[in-house]
């Protein structure tokens, strides 16, 4: 290379950065920024019900993700960085954001805005005050406007392919050792199937995921087990509000005892341990696995179009959820009732926002019903239909684009991790979110699936699980405590027992507890010589101090139930 | 034929073979020539054993590529089946299609070459300058110059004063920050200034002489004796812009316009995918993640292999002379 | 900087008449044999006398270019490379981010050594002595225990393997290529061995997993050597994590690596080895008494600067591959000051543990650099 092509590359490359960072073209929306630390994928530019929403609302909200990083260390730079989006729904970085003064209160909007004031009631609003006194974040989720209409379970349970109840005449599946007896019973008479495409494909009988934080599939079973709802982190007695270690009871070690048999046995899935969360999707988007135990909003929204798309759906492949315990003679809390309330996290103004108000303004209007449907309906006559009574529908072509990535990331913007309701419509006909329409729920069954329900009576999935019916609990969840919890304080103690950098004792006991079982479960299911190994673990277990993490969750337990009097 | 042993061998022509004298060289010489180059049996042994080692290691090193290209031009859902070697089972091309049709990989090419290319030109530019300047006999900071640069390679202040410097600099959230914070980098600058140091100082004072000032003399003096030193800095500034992708995580989270190719390539290979901590969070409006089989992902990575393994037979004459002489002596 | 540059490359080729550029050409192409340039004894006599060192007007004028371009590099050092390390205050308090970053940095609370104390946890150490009553036992429980001392023991025990790897196998590729006689042979092989070094550690680890896996070629074979019956998995054996760490540097790099040993090897006198073979000396006996000794000082010059970099040696890999059963043998510095660091807001712990690995490296690299002088070879500085 001379140098004049040398220096001809040199201005060209020059002409084309310019051209880069001067293509930002005006828009004549006002653009903000929004961060999520979550998983998921990013809105083509021109989205065309973004468009719709920016012509109404005059904003546009330009989404990112987490990607490749513990949420964490996605929020930790950000912050480090001091450069925040517009928006910031942090997980569990909230209080890290709240500390050092980068959240907008929202108390003056919460009077100028109704629609944000409705989303919850003053009492519940508290949760959500700081230590100073204020609101910094709304959480967006789980929250019914009007009637419920979810026939849904969106959480955790051991799941079963229909075709294997199908199989052996839908019986009652009450105990995991029925669970995994009717699943090597499937195994064994049916190694393999044929899927649509005509290839023989292998049959898991059961995985599930052991990386970073949702290897809670592999963890949390036992509190479950025990017939406790999912306070994450601890049993909670009901009577007593009495904390108990689920990891140390017997019935975690009989699980795990089951689990090493079963994996002994070639039923548990070989590849488990290292399997990344993409790897696991692909599995049972194939069909290929009867049995898994996690929350359907981690495998379902991908799974099931996945499954619909192939054709795989008719063949039974679709996952049941199973109320299970350990004895099958007690109650069960794999399903909650009512909405439960996190207000550990939530959607935030930051203060690198220039316009908090047109910020609020903003979360506000996404909220009207107009905005609402099209944020979750779609555009009116394009992904739904109107009947004579005013009920919305979409028809199998319709729905079928709802499954397709493409057409979704070019079309449909939902805004997901904004303000947004469950529940009954304000025009008291449909649904807010179309999953919950009832119509929307039968039409999209495959066969195999609306047959089961019949089988077994239910009308949505609650009923196949079968929990008891009741009121949550006044320090329901736990997990919304044990999540803000970090090996330093954040803040000094209002009472000056701590100052921030502090080690708080909790956290790093918690910290040290997870780094353990992260370590021993994968290593107790596939080991060679359960009991002598289950020793290990315990005597290990006890290094990193749990009672530490018990006391301080007992304390919160009593410190909510006197709140909540 | 001869009395002298092994020993002798290692001590007089080994490590100081410098003693030798002309004579004796061509001594030596001349009974080489009378000694026939006949292979015994060992050393025929050693020949097939090396050629068949050699092989096996170009093997090793080809195979995981090859079996990349294979899968990537198989059909998915075939793919996942496994047992795919070197060719393809079941050939399709969809996944290329998939590939180019993923927004953030188009954006991600885009800025990749643009960050190469710039990134390359500038730093090559900035590297060779500070060279040229430490290495001149005559300037007055030379040493203290040199060493200010060194302690750069060993020390640093850490993730995040860099972060909070770039913050208040601009940087954050612009596509700058992959081309003027690594601009000088005090390795390639010693391996610069090494090679500038070795030409002979007579080309620069009879260039002043003739009345050329110090950047003439960088221009068309010093810079075209250094092509294959500059080559070289080239390639390993390029080849690091081009699979960067730490710093598109780190500084651009927030400007997906400003994402790069291997940035993109992660997140459709990472272990680490939907990590965090509160199950809380994810929810009914769990967004719905794109199913990636093996055969999108090879086809990715081979999308972003394949500019590189293009382009670098043919430098391959430059990086290994340059390489040979900054790194042999610096 | 690159602009100034820039501006003055157009204004060159703006001002470019015809009879610039052939001069221009003349000259570049004359310049690799104008190695002598003949000077007449006059100038000879005026350039010793401006080629004392004087720090007078008049030399100043005459090299401002330099000190011009000096001023500018060294400004740009101060500002990307010096002004961060500032922030090594931080590894003494406890700092908290607040929203504007000189406020947070003169308020936050002063704790001195307390960041470091929580790195080395030495109250563990003794509490483990006390215990066991026994060194080791206490040093085998302290390690166990304190998480920053493992991620040090693991990133030094990477780093080690490593560095012994790559050399060996650079240096073995080198001297077994530079054995084979076809030209057309060694440059292909020399070609490919290359190919990886290209390659980002997200592909390579990409293909690692793929390979390791159970429908990978290595489960394949051994299936089909009926070593094990289903598939092994590799990345669940801590055992098993420093080699393949260790493995796919090898794979990675050993090519490239082995481009500076080959031309250390080209540059030995042949008639050594003429000499030697007339003496009898075998094949094995020239490698050890000639190659080996020939190309020592690239050896040890390269030893020095990278036993500098053994504490650099871990974060891509062990990030992309790590998982929770292996966690404990995975984790390196770098991953520590990201996970405390950065994900749990501990901007002080982070800077404290960075800080620590700096003034390691720096230890390392003048003890390297002294043995090299001791040993009779010439050292980096």
């Amino acid at each position: 290379m001379n140098s004049k092509k040398f220096i001809a590359l040199g201005a060209l490359s020059m002409l084309g950065a310019a051209a880069l960072v001067g293509c930002d073209k005006k828009s004549k929306y006002t653009e903000f920024t929004m961060f999520s630390a979550m998983e998921g994928s990013e809105l083509n530019p021109d989205n065309d019900i973004q468009n719709i929403i920016a012509e109404k609302t005059g904003v546009r909200v330009k989404e990112t993700w987490l990607t490749g990083q513990t949420a964490e260390e996605a929020v930790g730079s950000i912050i480090a960085s001091g450069k925040l989006p517009d928006f910031i729904d942090g997980g569990n970085g909230m209080t890290q954001l709240y500390a050092g003064g980068y959240l907008v209160a929202w108390d003056p909007y919460l009077e100028k805005y109704p629609n944000l004031k409705e989303m919850y009631t003053d009492a519940e609003w508290e949760n959500f005050r700081q230590s100073d006194g204020k609101i910094y974040w709304a959480n967006v989720f789980n929250n019914t406007y009007g009637a419920p209409k979810a026939p849904g379970h969106n959480d955790e349970a051991f799941w079963i392919q229909v075709r294997v109840l199908e199989w052996a005449g839908y019986p009652e599946i009450k105990t995991l050792d029925e669970y995994f007896d009717l699943i090597e019973r499937y195994y064994k008479e049916n190694p393999t199937f044929t899927d649509p495409t005509g290839a023989e494909v292998p049959i898991i009988p059961y995985t599930v995921q052991a990386q970073d934080w949702l290897y809670f599939a592999l963890e949390n079973p036992p509190q479950f087990l025990d017939g406790y709802p999912n306070d994450g982190s601890v049993i909670v007695e009901r009577d007593t509000g009495k904390v108990i270690d689920y990891n140390t009871t017997d019935t975690a070690k009989a699980y795990f005892k089951k689990m090493n048999e079963e994996y002994q046995k070639g039923i548990v899935d070989k590849e488990f341990a290292t399997q990344n969360h993409d790897q696991y999707i692909q599995k049972l988007s194939k069909g290929q696995v009867l049995g898994i135990c996690d929350q359907n909003w981690d495998f379902n929204y991908d799974v099931q179009p996945a499954l619909k798309t192939a054709g795989l759906d008719e063949l039974g492949c679709e996952y049941i959820p199973l109320g299970l315990t350990i004895d099958g003679k007690r109650e069960q809390r794999w399903h909650t009732y009512g909405d439960t309330l996190n207000a550990s996290s939530g959607c935030a103004v930051t203060t690198s926002c220039k316009d908090p108000d047109k910020a609020f303004k903003f979360l506000s209007d996404i909220l009207e019903q107009e905005i609402h449907d099209l944020r979750y309906w779609g555009v009116k006559d394009v992904d739904y239909l109107v009947d004579e009574n005013g009920v919305y529908y979409r028809t199998q072509e319709m729905r079928d684009k709802q499954n397709d990535t493409a057409y979704k990331a070019s079309h449909m913007c939902q805004y997901s991790y904004m303000p947004q309701w469950l529940g009954t419509s304000r025009d008291g006909i449909n649904a807010m979110q179309p999953q919950e329409q009832p119509i929307e729920f039968r039409a999209s069954f495959s066969k195999p699936l609306a047959t089961c329900f019949d089988k077994y009576g239910a009308e949505g999935y609650p009923d196949l699980i079968g929990s008891v019916i009741e009121e949550n609990t006044a320090w329901f969840p736990m997990w919304s405590y044990s999540n803000e919890l970090k090996p330093a304080y954040p803040e000094d103690a209002a009472d000056g027992s701590h100052k921030a950098g502090d080690v708080w004792p909790a956290g790093v006991a918690w910290e040290n507890m997870g780094k353990c079982k992260h370590e021993w479960l994968p290593k107790l299911v596939m080991s060679e010589d359960f009991d002598a190994d289950w020793e290990a673990y315990m005597a290990d277990y006890k290094k990193c101090k749990p009672e530490d993490f018990l006391n301080e969750m007992q304390e919160v337990v009593y410190q909510r139930i006197e709140a909540a009097k | 034929m001869s009395k002298i042993n092994k020993d002798e061998i290692a001590l007089n022509y080994g490590a100081n073979g410098k003693e030798l004298t002309p004579e004796e060289i061509q001594r030596l010489k001349r009974l080489a020539k009378k000694k026939s180059h006949r292979l015994d049996a060992g050393g025929w042994i050693f020949v097939i054993c090396n050629t068949i080692f050699l092989i096996l290691f170009a093997l090793v090193t080809l195979y995981p590529v090859i079996n990349t290209v294979a899968y990537s031009f198989n059909d998915g859902l075939d793919a996942l089946r496994g047992n795919i070697y070197i060719w393809p089972r079941k050939f399709s091309v969809e996944s290329y299609k998939t590939v180019f049709n993923m927004h953030g990989i188009v954006v991600g090419a885009r800025v990749t070459v643009l960050r190469t290319l710039i990134g390359t030109f500038t730093a090559l530019v900035a590297n060779a300058l500070l060279a040229f300047v430490i290495s001149r006999k005559r300037f007055l900071f030379k040493s203290s110059l040199s060493l200010f640069w060194v302690i750069t390679m060993y020390v640093n202040g850490g993730m995040v004063p860099v972060m909070i410097l770039f913050k208040y600099l601009g940087l954050l959230g612009s596509f700058w920050v992959y081309i003027i914070p690594g601009m000088v980098s005090a390795f390639n600058v010693m391996v610069l200034r090494t090679y500038m140091q070795d030409l002979p100082d007579e080309l620069e004072e009879s260039a002043q002489l003739d009345g050329a000032g110090y950047i003439t003399i960088f221009a068309r003096i010093i810079s075209p004796l250094c092509k294959p030193v500059y080559a070289t800095v080239a390639l390993f500034v390029a080849v690091g812009q081009w699979n960067s992708w730490f710093d598109a995580m780190l500084y651009n989270r927030l400007n997906p316009e400003y994402t790069t190719l291997q940035y993109e390539l992660m997140r459709l290979l990472s272990s680490v995918s939907k990590q965090g901590g509160n199950v809380g969070l994810a929810s009914q409006a769990a967004q719905s993640t794109q199913v990636t089989t093996i055969s999108v992902r090879s086809a990715a990575s081979v999308v972003t292999m394949v500019p590189i393994i293009i382009v670098y037979p043919f430098l391959q004459r430059y990086f290994v002379t340059g390489l040979t002489i900054g790194g042999v002596k610096g | 900087m690159a602009d100034d540059m820039n501006q003055d490359v157009n204004v060159e080729t703006q001002n470019a008449e015809p009879e610039v550029i052939e001069t221009v050409t003349v000259e570049r192409q004359s310049a690799p044999s104008a190695i002598k340039v003949p000077v007449s004894l006059e100038e000879q006599e005026k350039l010793k006398k401006l080629g004392k060192k004087k720090i007078s007007k008049a030399e100043l004028k005459r090299q401002s270019v330099l000190l011009i371009l000096g001023a500018i590099f060294f400004v740009y050092g101060i500002v990307f490379y010096y002004l961060p390390l500032a922030g090594w205050f931080m590894a003494f308090q406890h700092f908290t981010m607040k929203n504007e970053f000189f406020d947070s940095f003169f308020h936050s609370r002063f704790v001195g050594l307390g960041k470091f104390s929580f790195l080395f946890r030495f109250d563990l150490l003794k509490e483990a002595f006390d215990q066991t009553g026994n060194v080791f036992d206490a040093l085998a429980q302290w390690v166990d225990g304190a998480m920053f001392i493992r991620t040090l023991r693991n990133t030094l025990g990477m780093g080690v393997l490593n560095l012994v790897t790559s050399f060996v196998a650079a240096i073995l590729f080198a001297i077994l290529l530079n054995e084979v006689k076809n030209k057309m042979g060694k440059k292909l092989v020399q070609t490919i061995s290359y190919l990886p070094h290209f390659l980002s550690w997200i592909i390579v680890t990409g293909i690692l997993r793929e390979t390791l896996s159970s429908t990978g070629i290595v489960n394949e074979m051994l299936r089909a050597l009926h070593i094990v019956e289903d598939s092994y998995n590799f990345f669940l054996e801590p055992a098993l994590f420093w080699p393949i760490v260790a493995i796919s540097n090898v794979w990675k790099e050993t090519g490239w690596n082995a481009i500076i040993y080959l031309a250390a090897i080209t540059a030995i006198d042949p008639c050594l080895y003429e000499a030697a073979e007339i003496d009898g000396a075998g094949r094995f006996n020239k490698i050890r008494y000639i190659t080996l000794p020939g190309i020592a000082p690239t050896i040890v010059i390269l030893l020095v600067m990278n036993i500098g970099n053994v504490l650099n040696a871990g974060f891509e890999v062990q990030y992309l591959l790590r998982n929770g059963v292996i966690q404990k043998v995975a984790e390196t510095v770098d991953i520590y000051v990201l996970e405390w660091g950065i994900g749990k807001g501990d901007y002080s712990l982070g800077t404290a543990a960075g800080m620590f690995k700096s003034a390691v490296s720096i230890i390392l690299i003048i003890i390297a650099n002294k043995v090299a002088k001791k040993s009779g070879q010439s050292g980096l500085f």
